[in-house]
């Protein structure tokens, strides 16, 4: 055994963009290499939708900030949005130069995962793909949509169910580690939210950054508890909050109401990034950080 | 008592003082066939030297106070030993204060906490600051780190390693105005070359590496930290024989300790949090059983207090227990914002 050199390594880790100056400057270029980002959201804030962009800009060329990579796309909650894909590989494609000929989305290996038992079975085949991979571009980034689905409802609340549940945690985040190391592949994997009742968290517990997590208004925390935190790298959350804009006409009437979706990028921890969030929007052709004078005052002051 | 005063023969006395035996210690942990090969003399005849050097030794014994077996200390040396020894700083001035001035060489430390506390970052300023050279209060060595969770980032640890060397150029101009002499020869890329990196992916290479770590320090005496971050995280997987994995953490645990008496190097294992079930509620408790708790001289657990990160110490045998707060700043591990404001206000 010999210890590596940290001057041989690349001073700085290897990292995926997510496609968007914004969000990579607030995540210090993007997905890192060789570890797990866990994405923790509710539904309908955009997990999903950062997930596929990621399989696209993944394939961009190094020098863009992408992997030069395909990706295996694993997901849990059915059925894949391949509408959707489809129509961000469009934008993708129109908004990127061809840089090699066929469909971004022959880049994208697509499996569906329905236990966790099937979940773990899977690593060993990924592994072989991965090694064998005969595509034109290697594999370097695995996406995990959802983890939480898995566990979520194949559990008893008993003790020994528990204990199984976590040890099974532990597995397949170590699988997943070691694959992350020896093939220097970017890990995404994302996971639910519960809500929390009470004042504190729970057994007053708080992981991460922000005191507490919001989201629509309410007050919640990651699924799969405490042994699951200890199983990922980073955590970022993504938050939604309504806003009512009230725009009142000439006549005083408050006929045009709209409600608008404020999203937020929140980083709860990594070990390379300090607190910080950034506000995004959901487009059609993807996600987008949004540059706001709030923030850029704040970082002037900075 | 030296060997010229014991009652043998004149050769006897030349030929074990050539031999390099001078004093009666030397002779106390001696066979007689091993005696007898160094001198080239009869095994009854080095059985009989013995047996005169430890009537010579016991007699020896009131005025002396000689140990019982060769290589064991009096506490009287222990604790003049203990005051020698430099502690290496954490760069947070609070925790160094309830440590007694930094994570002591020589033990075994387990730093636990929940995911994001700062774990990785403590490692990391820890792997750092073992650097800082003599001149500077540091101990000028190497550190080992190994990893397990792959949260070791190098950007980060050049971060930590730049805001270092920063910080000791001005403590340098503050110290010496006008000494040119005593310029700041460091490079983040030396501290960079001088952490011993070890990705582990498996229990068995973990138990592996630990074993491997003696010849490697043997070879590299230099170190004087080794971080384990986490020892915990591939003891969670595969195991269905808990009594198996029991024995398997004590093996480490005792392996690294003797690592850490022998070398003289401050051993730091980060632990994960769980929760436990005691008397009808869920408690936090750090992870790997109550056997595990034993093996490690010092604890040491990291918790959120209102906003604030905070240390305490759970466990230890010569500090009281007292708990301090720290902060994550961009820099590293320091004090904590609101002390400096209390400070700064007074």
């Amino acid at each position: 055994m010999t210890p590596e050199n940290l001057l041989l390594r690349p001073l700085i880790t290897q990292k995926c963009t997510l496609g968007c100056p914004d969000l990579d400057r607030c995540l210090g270029g993007g997905i890192p290499c060789n570890s797990i980002t866990e994405l923790v959201a509710e539904s309908g804030c955009g997990k999903t939708q950062l997930c596929l962009q990621l399989a696209l800009t993944a394939q961009l060329p190094i020098p863009l900030g992408g992997l030069s990579a395909s990706s295996i796309y694993i997901h849990t909650e059915f059925p894949f949005p391949s509408r959707r894909l489809h129509q961000l590989s469009l934008a993708f494609h129109s908004s990127h130069p061809p840089i090699f000929g066929g469909d971004p989305c022959d880049y994208i290996f697509v499996q569906g995962v329905h236990s966790a038992d099937q979940m773990l079975g899977i690593m060993t085949k990924m592994e072989q793909f991965v090694e064998n991979s005969r595509t034109q571009l290697p594999v370097r980034l695995i996406v995990i949509d959802s983890i939480a689905a898995l566990f979520r409802s194949e559990f008893d609340n008993t003790p020994v169910e528990l204990k199984r549940r976590s040890s099974l945690f532990f597995k397949i985040s170590g699988k997943l580690k070691s694959l992350a190391k020896r093939f220097g592949l970017a890990v995404v994997v994302t996971n639910q939210v519960v809500d929390l009742v009470g004042s504190e968290g729970i057994n007053g517990l708080r992981i991460g950054n922000l005191a507490s997590l919001c989201s629509s208004g309410r007050r919640v925390c990651p699924a799969l508890g405490l042994a699951w935190a200890n199983c990922v790298n980073s955590r970022l959350f993504l938050a939604r909050h309504e806003e009512v804009d009230k725009e009142e006409n000439e006549l005083g009437d408050v006929n045009l109401q709209s409600t608008r979706s404020r999203r937020r990028l929140h980083v709860v921890f990594a070990p390379h990034l300090p607190e910080s969030c950034c506000e995004f929007v959901i487009t059609r052709k993807g996600i987008f950080g949004v540059e706001r004078e709030q923030n850029a005052a704040k970082r002037n002051e900075a | 008592m030296e060997v010229g005063r014991l009652p043998i023969s004149a050769s006897q006395r030349g030929k074990l003082i050539s031999a390099g035996y001078t004093t009666l210690s030397s002779l106390s942990s001696l066979s007689p066939s091993d005696l007898a090969l160094d001198l080239r003399i009869s095994d009854n005849e080095a059985a009989e030297i013995l047996k005169v050097a430890s009537l010579g030794s016991r007699l020896d014994e009131p005025e002396g106070g000689r140990a019982i077996v060769n290589g064991a200390q009096t506490a009287w040396d222990m604790l003049h030993e203990d005051e020698m020894f430099p502690r290496i700083t954490t760069s947070c001035l609070d925790l160094d204060n309830i440590l007694g001035g930094g994570i002591n060489c020589k033990e075994v430390t387990e730093i636990g906490g929940v995911p994001g506390m700062g774990k990785t970052q403590l490692g990391i300023q820890l792997a750092v600051n073992v650097q800082i050279p003599v001149d500077y209060g540091g101990l000028g060595a190497k550190a080992i780190y190994i990893d397990t969770e792959g949260s070791f980032m190098v950007e980060r640890v050049l971060q930590i390693a730049e805001a270092c060397i920063e910080d000791m150029t001005e403590c340098n101009g503050l110290l010496r105005k006008d000494f040119q002499a005593g310029q700041l020869k460091m490079h983040p890329n030396n501290i960079l070359e001088n952490i011993f990196y070890f990705r582990v992916c498996s229990y068995t290479e973990q138990i592996a590496l630990t074993n491997y770590l003696d010849k490697f320090i043997s070879e590299h005496k230099d170190v004087k930290v080794v971080i384990v971050d986490s020892v915990t995280f591939h003891f969670r997987q595969d195991f269905d024989d808990m009594a198996l994995r029991t024995r398997l953490l004590s093996g480490i645990a005792l392996k690294l300790m003797k690592l850490a008496k022998e070398h003289g190097l401050a051993v730091v294992l980060l632990n994960q949090v769980t929760t436990k079930y005691i008397e009808g509620s869920f408690q936090l408790t750090l992870a790997l059983g109550d056997s595990w708790s034993h093996s490690c001289t010092n604890r040491v657990i990291l918790y959120w207090n209102g906003n604030e990160r905070y240390a305490y110490i759970d466990k230890s045998p010569s500090l009281r227990s007292a708990s301090a707060p720290y902060s994550v700043t961009s820099k590293g591990i320091r004090n904590s914002a609101s002390t400096c404001k209390r400070i700064r206000m007074m």
